[in-house]
């Protein structure tokens, strides 16, 4: 994976308007971004319109990328994620949400596989050791929710429960895992 | 175990985990735009979801990477240079580095025409006068700047308005463009917004009839000028 060194240059080439600094962030990075998008927005050929609009908004807003926001492959990773979210909540909202045909993927697992990316994302240790500390089922609703890009209403039914106690535990674990990532960081 | 009739205190306030949701991405659709909107205006809700965003990131790191068609590429970089980069964040960007490095280093970016005052900056409050043109050589406006009473004279010389849409004048500064009014055909005058100094930047984007809804630039920026000491 691409270094943050790398990815900051490039993305103040892309700033001053280089095409060769938008083309080679694509090559580093669209795999990354792609995966994200579509885990999220399962319907290909939407995700790849998704795809597209990610790095169109990354070349108009590539000037306003400064470190002391944040990483940069983050910064990036959260432009696609919030226009896949924003592209499955127009598209599910017109129909009827049919969702929980798979219980989900193993992502804890995921998350303590080392990867050769890893490190281009902070704290990765902290955030599984306090997801750990989660009652399962709580867990499984934040990790499942923000890497499948699911609303209340679709945990409600995946986890058969009613959408309130949804909220309820989301509530919980998100306030837990604030409180033991400022304990062990 | 948890019931559905539970609704205990998670301890943390309500913006809080409406923030904390909407990174998550469990909002749905119209919750998570009143969310876009408040942050736009508000520096602390930015930084709540900022602060977010830092903490759940690396679960990103778990989601594999997925190759895009190779096709995919060639029809984004054919539909990329007719796309300006957002012009608004490069001025601002360049305003910020005007006033916090030093004096003459401005690079211009994205090809954009505007005239730099190099060396002294003169008094704080005073008379300046912008040239706001693109890239070609007639001036589009000339603005009289005035930063004691806090008023700018705006007069159109060769400006054009594509048909049926309006002009609007920014003044730029690092914090973001602040409207000025839409650009008249005669000569008209307008109020700073407070605060405004001699480093910020005059711009003109093409809106719709009447100006920009939603108090930011909405369409291309077509003209732009610096303020020069008279």
């Amino acid at each position: 994976m691409t270094d943050d060194s790398t990815l900051t240059r490039l993305l103040a080439k892309i700033a001053g308007g280089d095409l060769r600094g938008i083309d080679e962030l694509y090559e580093r990075t669209a795999p990354k971004l792609f995966g994200l998008i579509l885990r999220i927005q399962r319907d290909r050929s939407l995700a790849e319109d998704v795809l597209q609009d990610v790095y169109l908004r990354i070349w108009q807003v590539a000037g306003s990328y400064a470190p002391d926001v944040g990483r940069p492959l983050p910064w990036l990773c959260t432009i696609a994620r919030n226009r896949a979210i924003d592209s499955v909540r127009r598209k599910r909202e017109e129909q009827v949400p049919v969702y929980g045909r798979d219980g989900g993927e193993d992502w804890m697992a995921r998350l303590a596989d080392p990867r050769d990316e890893a490190t281009a994302f902070l704290d990765r240790d902290a955030l599984a050791t306090c997801l750990g500390r989660l009652e399962p089922a709580h867990r499984d609703c934040v990790v499942q929710a923000y890497c499948e890009g699911l609303s209340r209403d679709e945990l409600a039914m995946r986890f058969d429960r009613p959408v309130n106690t949804i909220k309820t535990w989301l509530h919980r674990a998100l306030a837990s895992l604030k409180g033991c990532l400022e304990e062990v960081t | 175990m948890s019931g559905p009739d539970e609704s205990g205190p998670s301890g943390l306030p309500e913006t809080e985990l409406r923030a904390a949701e909407y990174v998550l991405g469990t909002l749905d659709a119209q919750e998570r735009a009143a969310v876009e909107r408040e942050a736009t205006a508000d520096p602390e809700l930015r930084a709540r979801l900022a602060d977010w965003e830092r903490r759940l990131s690396s679960l990103m790191g778990a989601v594999p990477a997925v190759a895009p068609p190779p096709e995919l590429k060639a029809a984004l970089m054919k539909s990329l240079p007719a796309r300006r980069p957002d012009q608004i964040i490069i001025l601002a960007r360049q305003v910020r580095r005007w006033r916090f490095a030093t004096a003459g280093a401005g690079l211009l970016a994205a090809g954009l025409a505007a005239f730099l005052a190099i060396g002294d900056r003169g008094p704080e409050a005073g008379r300046y006068v912008a040239v706001v043109q693109s890239g070609g050589a007639t001036p589009a406006l000339i603005v009289r700047v005035d930063t004691a009473a806090g008023t700018a004279q705006v007069r159109p010389i060769g400006a054009e308005a594509p048909g049926g849409r309006s002009l609007q004048l920014w003044y730029v500064d690092a914090a973001g463009p602040k409207p000025l009014g839409l650009v008249q055909p005669a000569a008209s005058r307008v109020k700073l917004p407070p605060g405004a100094s001699a480093d910020g930047i005059i711009a003109v984007s093409v809106e719709p009839p009447g100006g920009s809804p939603t108090g930011q630039p909405t369409g291309p920026v077509v003209y732009t000028g610096k303020l020069i000491a008279e």
